[in-house]
């Protein structure tokens, strides 16, 4: 096993992120909330374990990587990174216990957004920038971030991001994989920009734009402020609104904006999908509150925000229209499951993914009566292959199969059947706070759940944020068997 | 030709017979009425629908129209009954429960069992006896010789891949097998079930909701009442009711030989049940504190009840832990093995679901590898495979859709989601106040239409009444 090359990656990106704190504490120096040295102190830390497995346990790693060793290189980094990544909430005192301060951390790097902090407006403002930082490296996956950074990995580095976005991520910006990395981190970043400089103007502090900016780009969905973002202007809800959308796009048409090539936005038939089912959505929501409600402009915009915050998964939540009409709960359930396109920052099952086995479900139909038809799926007239919709299919099946066990887990805790299959649901779909059916809105906090509870929802989060595959092939032990 | 009449033979002589019995019982002149249009109607769809066969197209379509049609038709008329007895007034209910017994999934409408007349109680019972006989019969019979191919899962286990070129031979003589077991294990179960102290009136009632995996009761808590000798009996008929037929007829007539070609699927299905009345006895025994006694009996009879979709109840189910309720909804969406009485989606797709996901994940790391989806030992055709996958994906949607459907009238989500799950995998009781000893009465109407049509679609697997609504289905 070519044990030096994780450490060499580990520990840059440990170090990574020990440099990412400064920021952190820069502002909790600013405001004097008093989690400086906390929070420096677990930089330490960081900085030292990661130097250390950077320049002594990973000296003289080969670059040679092969696809089972790419799969568990991908679900050592996703544990141990977050892992380090709960220190500061520990240090700071943040969490009660090492399990609180984990399942922040998990949920911030797979950019889920669950909570299990009890009173965010009293929390440290070091401490929020972290959460955010934290998900906005995990936004478009840690392994980009390596990737980007490695030298000479190319064959290996396709391996890797194949491992971590489980071959979703067909449209490469460049041929070169490194280029392409490079390019998604650039819209990436300028997407965060944007957002950032228009929440300012929209008369934001520095914290909440900071925040938020990046909590809606990585569609992680941390929020500053126990209410959420209820107290924010107009103009900003807007914004945010916008950039969720966008955040649910695939970035490599995204880079297409910037380039002009803005009309790949419109032939591209997974991006088709997901703007009709957006705007459906949309139009459902709006039509059952005005229903329920009456019409309002309240209830337009919020019809927006609402399908945007969950079709994203980035979880969201203001103050919602008084009468909240069971229409909206479910349109809320049916999009949590569906998520984002493939290629963007967001979860779920994918729209690629869905339009696949739909694709492949109308073939088999018309096989039953027309049974010499040979049919193909295809996307954008693109023929997809057998074993890919086979593939497609297990993953939906993995998906589903932990949805039920992560439900299985949660009704032993005390949650009601229904609920459970929410949670599990939002969470494995990296949404955050799960839409509950009978009471209005969402269930905002985990924190009363227990242990063993926080710990599967984590394992939950981490399936979908890595596409599952990565981390169940690891539990079947022919994946362990040597092929000789 | 000839072994495609056979099935209509059987057919007739199925309703025929019991509502014969039920007339000279109950005496009821409506029940009469009913009967003679019904047989002769329904014998004459069956035969239309079987000879009918040459252009290929026309023909498959001809032939879903008529699946469909027999089993609406045959729905339509078993709700004369209760409409004819006055035993509820409202359509919607006659045909809920109408519905419930010929789907043999026993989800019940009415709230008070027990002041319905005797003779629509048996023929409640017959119903589902018939149900569990109509889908043997579609599935072995009817589908294979309409050639929709892609059905035949069972046949395709049943006569193994080898013999494919003989399906008259063998579709004939596995309809006469099966429905040997069937009439046997009917007639085994009234006789042990009189001995051990029953009525005949309650063990010919019980068997035959039992056996069809149907879950009907005549009395208002279902089988509660019985001794607990009575109930671990019925939890054995209730078992073999979720095996596959053909499979017992080899184990009676001791071909002990060619039960090797299933045994994989069995296995499975004997560990499914055990592992899973394991846990339910712990629970009962650490988590409700029930004396062993009682909770090994509810563990066992409750839990095959759910695993072969019958739904006969054993004790107030609805006090019991969520987390085992929820193992329930997983289990009776598993069902029982395919070839047998029960819904779900059967033992044998999950298996095959499973080992292919497991092949799937390897093919990442192995892309060249050659390494079909096997069962007992022999590769499982892609037909076969694909097949399993749709009607995974169909069922998950269906239930998905119709549970925000059922949201959408009103029905408070809990409730929703175990009258969805009972309804499609023909499991019967839902959850709340339509689980345990409960009744679906206080569903709104809509709701209750929604349930029947999801037990159509969930005895039929979804696809063959689905493919009728599909734009493309009726263009030239």
């Amino acid at each position: 096993m070519n044990l030096r090359l994780l450490f060499r990656i580990l520990g840059m990106l440990l170090v990574i992120m020990a440099i990412s704190m400064i920021l952190p504490i820069a502002v909790s120096l600013y405001f004097g909330d008093g989690s400086q040295f906390g929070l420096a102190l677990s930089a330490l830390t960081i900085l030292t374990v990661g130097l250390f497995m950077r320049n002594f346990l990973g000296t003289k790693a080969t670059r040679e990587l092969d696809m089972r060793e790419s799969y568990w290189f991908t679900v050592a980094i996703w544990v141990i990174i977050p892992l380090a990544g709960a220190l500061p909430y520990l240090f700071t005192s943040s969490t009660a216990t090492f399990t609180d301060a984990a399942f922040e951390s998990f949920s911030g790097f797979t950019t889920t957004g669950s909570s299990v902090l009890v009173n965010i407006d009293h929390a440290p403002e070091g401490l929020l920038v972290w959460r955010a930082i934290s998900q906005w490296i995990g936004g478009v996956g840690l392994i980009l971030f390596v990737v980007a950074l490695l030298r000479r990995l190319n064959e290996g580095s396709a391996r890797l991001v194949e491992a971590e976005f489980s071959g979703t991520l067909q449209r490469r910006l460049h041929p070169r994989m490194k280029r392409s990395v490079m390019l998604m981190w650039l819209v990436y970043t300028g997407l965060t920009l944007t957002l950032f400089l228009l929440l300012m103007v929209g008369g934001n502090g520095f914290v909440d734009a900071f925040c938020t900016a990046l909590s809606t780009v990585s569609t992680g969905g941390f929020m500053t402020h126990s209410a959420g973002l209820a107290g924010f202007s107009r103009f900003s809800m807007a914004s945010i609104t916008i950039f969720m959308f966008l955040s649910g796009v695939n970035l490599a048409l995204l880079y297409g904006i910037f380039t002009g090539r803005w009309r790949s936005l419109f032939v591209d038939e997974e991006a088709r999908r997901y703007f009709i089912i957006f705007f459906a959505a949309v139009l459902i929501c709006f039509l059952s509150f005005s229903l329920a409600g009456g019409f309002s402009l309240h209830s337009l915009g919020f019809s927006f925000f609402h399908v945007a915050s969950t079709i994203s998964t980035c979880g969201f939540f203001t103050s919602a229209p008084s009468v909240w009409p069971a229409t909206v709960s479910v349109v809320t359930f049916l999009l949590v499951f569906i998520g984002a396109s493939a290629g963007s920052t967001g979860g779920g099952l994918k729209i690629k993914r869905l339009m696949i086995i739909a694709r492949y479900v109308r073939n088999y139909f018309v096989r039953m009566i027309h049974p010499h038809a040979v049919l193909a799926v295809k996307i954008d007239n693109k023929v997809v292959e057998e074993q890919y919709v086979g593939r497609v299919f297990s993953f939906l099946f993995l998906y589903l199969l932990l949805v039920v066990a992560g439900a299985l887990v949660l009704t032993l805790s005390g949650v009601d059947i229904p609920n459970s299959f929410c949670m599990a649901a939002a969470n494995i779909g990296n949404l955050g706070p799960s839409p509950v059916f009978d009471n209005l809105g969402a269930s905002l906090n985990y924190f009363a759940l227990p242990g063993f509870a926080k710990w599967s929802l984590m394992l939950l989060m981490l399936a979908g944020r890595i596409e599952i595959v990565a981390l169940v092939s690891l539990i079947l032990p022919a994946y362990w068997r040597k092929n000789k | 030709m000839l072994s495609c009449l056979l099935p209509a033979i059987h057919f007739a002589d199925g309703t025929v017979v019991p509502i014969a019995i039920s007339a000279a019982i109950t005496m009821i002149v409506g029940m009469i009425f009913v009967t003679k249009p019904f047989s002769n109607y329904f014998n004459h769809r069956t035969q239309m629908s079987t000879t009918r066969k040459h252009s290929e197209t026309s023909n498959k379509r001809m032939a879903y129209v008529a699946v469909a049609l027999v089993w609406v038709l045959l729905v339509l008329f078993g709700m004369l009954p209760f409409l004819l007895t006055r035993s509820t007034t409202s359509v919607s209910d006659a045909l809920f429960e109408s519905m419930s017994g010929l789907t043999s999934t026993g989800a019940t409408i009415f709230a008070d069992v027990e002041s319905l007349p005797p003779s629509i109680l048996f023929w409640r019972s017959v119903s589902q006896w018939i149900g569990g006989f109509g889908i043997i019969l579609l599935v072995l019979a009817i589908v294979p010789s309409l050639h929709i191919n892609k059905y035949s899962l069972y046949t395709a286990e049943a006569s193994g891949a080898d013999n494919s070129g003989k399906t008259t031979t063998s579709t004939r003589s596995m309809v006469r097998q099966t429905l040997a077991v069937y009439l046997c294990l009917t007639l085994f179960f009234i006789v042990v079930l009189r001995l051990s102290g029953m009525t005949l009136w309650e063990a010919s009632n019980i068997t035959f909701t039992n056996i069809s995996t149907g879950g009907f009761s005549i009395y208002g808590d279902s089988i509660a009442r019985f001794t607990p000798l009575q109930q671990y009996i019925l939890a054995a008929s209730m078992f073999l009711g979720g095996v596959n037929f053909a499979l017992l007829y080899n184990l009676f007539t001791f071909k002990w030989s060619r039960l090797k070609n299933k045994l994989d699927q069995f296995g499975f299905y004997c560990a499914i049940a055990f592992v899973s009345v394991l846990a339910v006895f712990g629970v009962l025994r650490v988590h409700h504190e029930l004396p062993w006694d009682e909770a090994l009996r509810d563990a066992v009879v409750q839990t095959l009840s759910v695993l072969t979709t019958t739904g006969s109840v054993v004790a107030d189910t609805t006090l019991w832990w969520t987390p085992i309720l929820l193992m329930f909804l997983i289990l009776s969406f598993c069902g029982g093995m395919a070839g047998s009485t029960t819904g779900g989606i059967k033992i044998m797709r999950v298996l095959i679901l499973f080992r292919n996901v497991g092949n799937a994940l390897l093919s990442r790391l192995h892309p060249h590898a050659y390494n079909p989806v096997r069962l007992n030992g022999k590769p499982v055709s892609n037909d076969i495979i694909t097949n399993v996958m749709v009607i995974f994906v169909v069922m998950c949607t269906t239930l998905l859709f119709s549970l925000l459907a059922l949201l959408i009238c009103g029905v408070e989500s809990t409730e929703a989601l175990g009258a969805v799950f009972g309804c499609l995998t023909s499991y019967g009781p839902g959850l709340g106040a339509s689980g345990g000893f409960g009744s679906y009465a206080a569903f709104p109407m809509v709701a209750k239409w929604i349930c029947s049509v999801l037990m159509l679609l969930g005895r039929l697997e979804c696809l063959t009444i689905l493919i009728l609504f599909l734009p493309g289905f009726w263009r030239k």
